[in-house]
């Protein structure tokens, strides 16, 4: 996947060209508006991050650009700003997805993913990884193609393990991907815990193998080779 | 106007009328008495006269006229030539003593000395004196009443202002978003009071503002500070080849750096209900949101053995923004499976006027006051930020819910009552 990222934190955007760079995909960082034009306009993306206030200009005004030039592109806003107003603004003018700061790369990833999906299949592919098939559409597992019964939040949590497979996820970053901002995390890492327990003995049942494992202290990795 | 030249003009004028209108009064009494003491003196003297010309035809001896009695005795000791003096006289008519004022002076006659005493009665002139008295005092007590009730009212509508003015400083709140006005007097320290007061409000209102200001200013700066932390925290601890000690410490900096962006977030959040930055409101169906978020939590509730009962009303609509709603709502439920225990209960209740939301547990080891109070956290949750019920309070004070907690039959509840009308 090709993703351009306009975010004028250097640091904060190298940060993410590592992460999905390790995710095999291919990252541009621009750091100010309108270099972002003059890319955009240049060569073509599959997924644009951009920040909404930039040195020279406005995120959404880029985001305006696109439409216009009907750009066909994923666009996730990743900002600062958090009210309600920002968020339905960007995703009205049609960002595809909004990340408030901080927010976590992987989940960064797994939306970048879930959009690329939509945009390349449109929506009606499968995931597959080894044994395990997913149906994002109509969220529904399978195991060795035998269908598993998942609840809604044991689906999500293993379309985000599968999404950053191999990576060390931390236990608030799959809080919050689950349960959202403004969420007291009190008790959450139990709440995780029995999610993956459950999870964990689902998959093991239906003859998967174990690849959920618990990174001390830290969260989780989904290890597969 | 100056307070104290207002009053004393206030008290002028309101005297001047009143003893104005006093004089006339005691004019008019006055002379009704002496008319009327004239009259009993004519009457007296009408009965004497009709005696004196009764005793012409007949034996019995004419009448005394004390007043007119000249008494003429010769000087039997040295006197003053000139002496007035009270005496008592035995008045025939009336058949008693009476008191009467006597002027006795000396008079030689040829070579004789005569003392010669005349009389005048004081019953009558006393009577007078004492009515003169009795109504003085009676005028004096009406005037002073008049006087004070005249200037208590008027005194009220001076010191209105001000006690409009106490009272608006009482109620002052400088998160209000009304404007701080106060009421215009003409008297000049009220006005100056209102002026100053005013200044001051506008002032601390302003710097109040900046304050808040700068805080969000600051909050929305971290963020991206933040952002980078823990994005490169996240870079790192990918490092496959660290030791568990290695991945301790970034974990627990990872927690720290993660609590303190939720805080910052929750903390925006609570300023912004508090600036009311969430005007637009909708209908909102609270039923589909709560069961919204008991599905979202279900795992949650099964590993606990949680027993739901839902009780709701058909067709509740409640006219608030339908993100805060979420997060009320949110905040109620999640706080009722935290605080259950394994196999309790949980009962949510809705009607048109309120929503109820109960669930098990042992009694609470704090002040329940300091339920809703910031930071204000139980012990065994060190996660727990401690501002779900600060925010469940912000939110309801923003639109006039009255919440509340009680401790009913092992059940905490929390009770939101939704605003009439």
């Amino acid at each position: 996947m090709k993703i351009l990222i306009v975010e004028d934190e250097k640091a904060l955007s190298d940060s993410m060209v590592e992460y999905l760079g390790e995710e095999g995909h291919h990252c541009e960082a621009i750091y100010n508006y309108f270099d972002a034009i003059d890319k955009i306009g240049m060569y073509q993306y599959d997924c644009i991050v951009v920040d909404i206030n930039l040195p020279d200009g406005n995120g959404l005004d880029l985001i305006r650009f696109i439409k216009k030039k009907s750009i066909l592109v994923g666009i996730i806003i990743i900002s600062a700003l958090n009210s309600l107003e920002n968020r339905i603004e960007g995703l009205e003018i049609g960002a595809d997805n909004y990340l408030t700061k901080p927010f976590h790369l992987a989940e960064l990833n797994a939306h970048l993913k879930s959009i690329n999906r939509r945009i390349s299949y449109g929506g009606s592919n499968q995931i597959i990884m080894n044994e395990i098939k997913l149906i994002p559409d109509e969220h529904i597992a399978f195991v060795n193609d035998k269908e598993i019964t998942l609840t809604k939040k044991e689906y999500e949590l293993l379309l985000f393990f599968i999404s950053n497979k191999n990576k060390v996820i931390t236990k608030s970053g799959l809080a919050e991907y689950l349960w959202g901002d403004y969420m007291d995390l009190a008790d959450s890492y139990d709440f995780i815990y029995t999610h993956i327990k459950n999870l964990r003995r689902k998959l093991l049942k239906e003859g998967c193998e174990d690849y959920i494992k618990t990174i001390y202290g830290l969260g989780y990795k989904f290890e597969s080779n | 106007m100056r307070l104290l030249n207002k009053i004393t003009l206030n008290l002028l004028s309101i005297s001047l009328f009143i003893f104005l209108f006093g004089m006339v009064a005691f004019y008019y009494v006055l002379r009704e008495q002496v008319d009327q003491n004239i009259n009993l003196e004519l009457e007296k003297r009408e009965k004497s006269i009709n005696k004196e010309l009764d005793s012409v035809h007949s034996t019995t001896n004419p009448t005394v006229n004390l007043s007119e009695k000249v008494l003429i005795t010769l000087l039997d000791k040295p006197r003053p030539l000139v002496s007035f003096s009270d005496t008592l006289l035995f008045n025939p008519d009336e058949n008693k003593y009476a008191i009467y004022r006597q002027l006795g002076f000396v008079k030689n006659i040829g070579d004789q000395s005569y003392f010669i005493q005349i009389f005048k009665p004081l019953e009558e002139t006393d009577r007078l004196i004492v009515r003169i008295v009795m109504m003085m005092n009676l005028l004096i007590i009406i005037i002073i009443i008049t006087l004070l009730i005249a200037n208590r009212h008027s005194s009220r509508q001076d010191w209105k202002v001000f006690y409009d003015t106490i009272n608006k400083i009482n109620n002052y709140d400088v998160n209000s978003f009304e404007a701080f006005t106060l009421k215009r007097s003409d008297i000049k320290e009220f006005a100056d009071l209102n002026r100053g007061l005013l200044t001051m409000t506008e002032r601390i209102k302003n710097d109040y503002l900046n304050l808040k200001e700068y805080i969000e200013n600051a909050s929305h700066e971290i963020q991206t500070p933040l952002a980078i932390i823990n994005s490169k925290m996240e870079l790192l601890m990918q490092w496959g080849d660290m030791k568990e000690k290695q991945y301790k410490i970034v974990a627990d900096a990872y927690d720290a750096s993660n609590r303190l962006s939720r805080l910052n977030k929750t903390l925006i959040l609570l300023a912004k209900i508090e600036n009311r930055q969430f005007p637009e409101s909708s209908p909102v169906n609270p039923t589909i949101m709560i069961n919204h978020q008991l599905e979202s939590l279900e795992d949650l509730i099964n590993s606990k053995k949680i027993k739901v009962t839902k009780r709701f009303e058909n067709d509740i609509t409640i006219q608030i923004n339908p993100y805060l709603a979420e997060i009320l709502l949110v905040n109620l439920i999640k706080n009722a499976i935290r605080h259950n225990i394994t196999g309790g209960d949980l009962i949510i209740e809705l009607t048109k006027h309120s929503f109820e939301i109960a669930n098990s547990g042992p009694p609470l080891q704090m002040d329940p006051a300091m339920l809703f109070e910031r930071f204000h956290k139980s012990s065994s949750s060190p996660e727990s930020l401690g501002l779900g019920l600060a925010i469940v309070q912000k939110i309801c004070t923003l639109y006039g819910f009255k919440v509340g907690y009680n401790y009913n039959n092992e059940m905490h509840v929390m009770h939101v009552e939704f605003a009439k009308g």
